[in-house]
């Protein structure tokens, strides 16, 4: 009985691992190329969040289509972060880039909270459902999941295939060695940190297909944790790490929910939340490269 | 001997401020609320500073520190209420207990945290607060997310009359006292041999370790001084102040953003600056509550984006910048 739900937990796990994953590929990307680390990074997932519930509720349009939208919009504003504050403080103190990505995402949650106000919304996307025996997968999950996989699997193949692609990896290897074979690094640094937030976004309309209810300004702070923890088990510069790490940490997350529900007296969503900050402690203590990288 | 107390000269504008604000705080009336929040802003500025200031880390979860001091204040309290004839004994206990918890916290942390650099330490500090927190809540420790509410044992340890005065008084004015403290740590830190190394491995940290400079011993000193006086700001103003605390309020990273705005405005690293830095917040804070409330977040996100780019040293930095060397210069740090 118990085995059975555990088995299905880690499968829920699983699918939502897959969208943790693909969450936490912008922060990858962004620290990989210029070695910043997006502290505001749950904000842009919640931007992503308000898109898809506005574009539904408001407009009637399907999630799906919502990915573009929010790519769209987080690229914009990923450019913009960049002309307007990032560019100057590339070569400043890391004290000045993390308090200024901190400040972008503040940012965003109150304008956010000025249009949309600080009360928890939800929307309500029903496509059926599939029943796999030992648990009840929505297919809004199903879709998400599988638009993670996809949005990875482009990703990978415009880095591998495109010019854009092949200089960022030639900038994450070496900045310096890539400027000199005429590679425009200042650019490379623009785009990535647009990607990497439009990723960000986009991945917000896939947490709300996979969680449609608890969207509010503020939701974006526990994101932020749990990708920090997803990002640091991938080893923290490499995308395809971030995203293998979000389907360990689901599985962690879920598999841990069942077992600490089996004991009295305690609370086990708290517990879990307890329990990746031990994760992200122990990592960075004992292997601060990362888990999947084997180095 | 005249040189050695020309050293601490800085201290005389910071005390100073100190004691006007108390001054026109205790006369002048309707002053007092107003007078103690600034005092906070500026204990929490000053207690930050020596960290973030003097090492240029930066620590997402300050506010953990604060929020094991206000537990420490508010078990100290409900656990030796029912002893008679401990009387005000009790409030030295629960500094005991906060300054304890805070040490232990910092040295748990730090053990881990300080020994990455930059972004991984960011990254080890974030969820500080946050797993703090969920520790709390999800273990039930110290009654779990209900929290402590201690109101009734302070009335029976102490007497309805004095409690009173210590919650509206007494509290604001330990604030007041832990400022000036802090304010004495931090000049004294500046001028010693901790200092220097700080500020050697601030500007750079692999050539301040290759001269033979011990930078994690220093940046330990520098954490749990910062933290300790952390714990002791929670054990005033959020437990002695108010008789209750709860998880989700004492771990609020929001705590952190205000600790860090004051710093930055001000000069981070100098000795004026954490009270230039929390008179300014504070008194645009109260402003800003009064005309646009809700509104302060919103206005203060882009101000910290337009001073990191713009004047990273802080209005002291530039001060200091101004005066070095004149007669003045003597008084800024």
């Amino acid at each position: 009985m118990i085995l059975e739900q555990l088995a299905g937990n880690l499968i829920q796990g699983l699918v939502l691992g897959a969208i943790y994953g693909m969450a936490t590929m912008g922060l990858s990307l962004i620290f990989g190329v210029l070695k910043v680390v997006n502290v505001g990074h749950g904000a842009f997932i919640m931007v992503g969040a308000f898109i898809t519930l506005w574009l539904f509720t408001a407009l009637g349009i399907n999630p799906i289509f919502a990915l573009p939208f929010a790519f769209a919009i987080g690229l914009g504003i990923g450019f913009l972060f960049y002309y307007m504050a990032m560019q100057r403080l590339i070569k400043a103190p890391e004290l000045a880039t993390l308090l200024a990505t901190f400040a972008m995402g503040m940012l965003l949650e109150e304008i956010v909270k000025l249009i949309a106000g600080s009360e928890f919304r939800g929307y309500n996307w029903a496509v059926g459902k599939i029943n796999i025996g030992i648990t009840v997968l929505p297919m809004t999950k199903i879709y998400a999941c599988i638009g993670s996989v996809l949005v990875a699997v482009l990703l990978y193949i415009w880095f591998k295939k495109t010019r854009a692609g092949t200089a960022m990896r030639s900038v994450v290897e070496d900045d310096e060695g890539a400027r000199v074979c005429g590679v425009n690094v200042g650019s490379v640094y623009a785009l990535s940190f647009a990607i990497g937030i439009g990723l960000t976004t986009l991945s917000g309309v896939l947490l709300t297909m996979f969680i449609p209810v608890g969207i509010n300004p503020y939701m974006g702070g526990g994101y932020t944790l749990k990708a920090f923890v997803i990002a640091v088990l991938g080893g923290l510069a490499s995308p395809y790490g971030a995203f293998f790490g979000g389907l360990v940490f689901g599985l962690i997350e879920n598999g841990s929910y069942t077992l600490f529900a089996l004991l009295p007296g305690v609370e086990p969503f708290a517990l879990t939340r307890f329990l990746s900050f031990v994760i992200l402690l122990l990592i960075l203590l004992i292997r601060p490269t990362g888990l999947l990288k084997a180095k | 001997m005249k040189k050695n107390i020309a050293k601490y000269y800085p201290l005389v504008p910071v005390l100073a401020a100190y004691l006007v604000m108390f001054l026109m705080g205790k006369n002048m009336s309707g002053m007092w609320q107003l007078m103690a929040m600034l005092a906070f802003y500026c204990a929490l500025g000053q207690a930050f500073n020596i960290f973030l200031g003097m090492t240029g880390y930066v620590d997402f979860g300050y506010v953990a520190f604060l929020g094991v001091g206000t537990y420490g204040m508010a078990l100290g309290i409900t656990r030796f209420a029912s002893f008679e004839g401990l009387g005000i004994g009790i409030i030295i206990i629960g500094f005991a207990l906060a300054l304890v918890m805070a040490t232990l916290l910092s040295l748990a942390v730090g053990a881990v945290a300080l020994r990455l650099r930059g972004a991984y330490f960011a990254i080890a500090t974030i969820g500080v607060n946050e797993g703090f927190r969920y520790l709390i809540e999800g273990a039930r420790i110290w009654n779990g997310s209900e929290g402590i509410i201690f109101m009734a044992e302070m009335n029976q340890a102490f007497g309805r009359e004095l409690a009173s005065a210590l919650s509206t008084f007494w509290a604001d004015v330990m604030v007041f006292i832990i400022a000036a403290l802090a304010a004495l740590v931090t000049i004294y830190y500046m001028r010693s041999k901790i200092g220097y190394a700080l500020t050697a491995l601030r500007e750079d940290e692999d050539a301040a370790k290759v001269m033979g400079i011990n930078v994690t011993k220093y940046k330990i000193i520098a954490f749990i001084t910062s933290a300790s006086f952390a714990g002791l700001i929670g054990a005033t103003s959020w437990a002695i102040k108010t008789p209750y605390v709860f998880p989700p309020e004492v771990f609020e990273i929001h705590y952190t953003v205000e600790a860090i705005i004051i710093v930055l405005l001000g000069g981070a690293g100098t000795l004026l600056g954490p009270v230039v830095g929390g008179l300014i917040y504070g008194l645009s804070k109260y402003w800003l509550a009064v005309i646009l409330p809700g509104f302060q977040l919103l206005i203060f996100a882009p101000l910290i984006i337009i001073i990191i780019i713009a004047f990273p040293e802080g209005v002291i930095g530039l001060l200091k910048a101004r005066v070095k060397g004149r007669r003045l210069g003597t008084f800024i740090e």
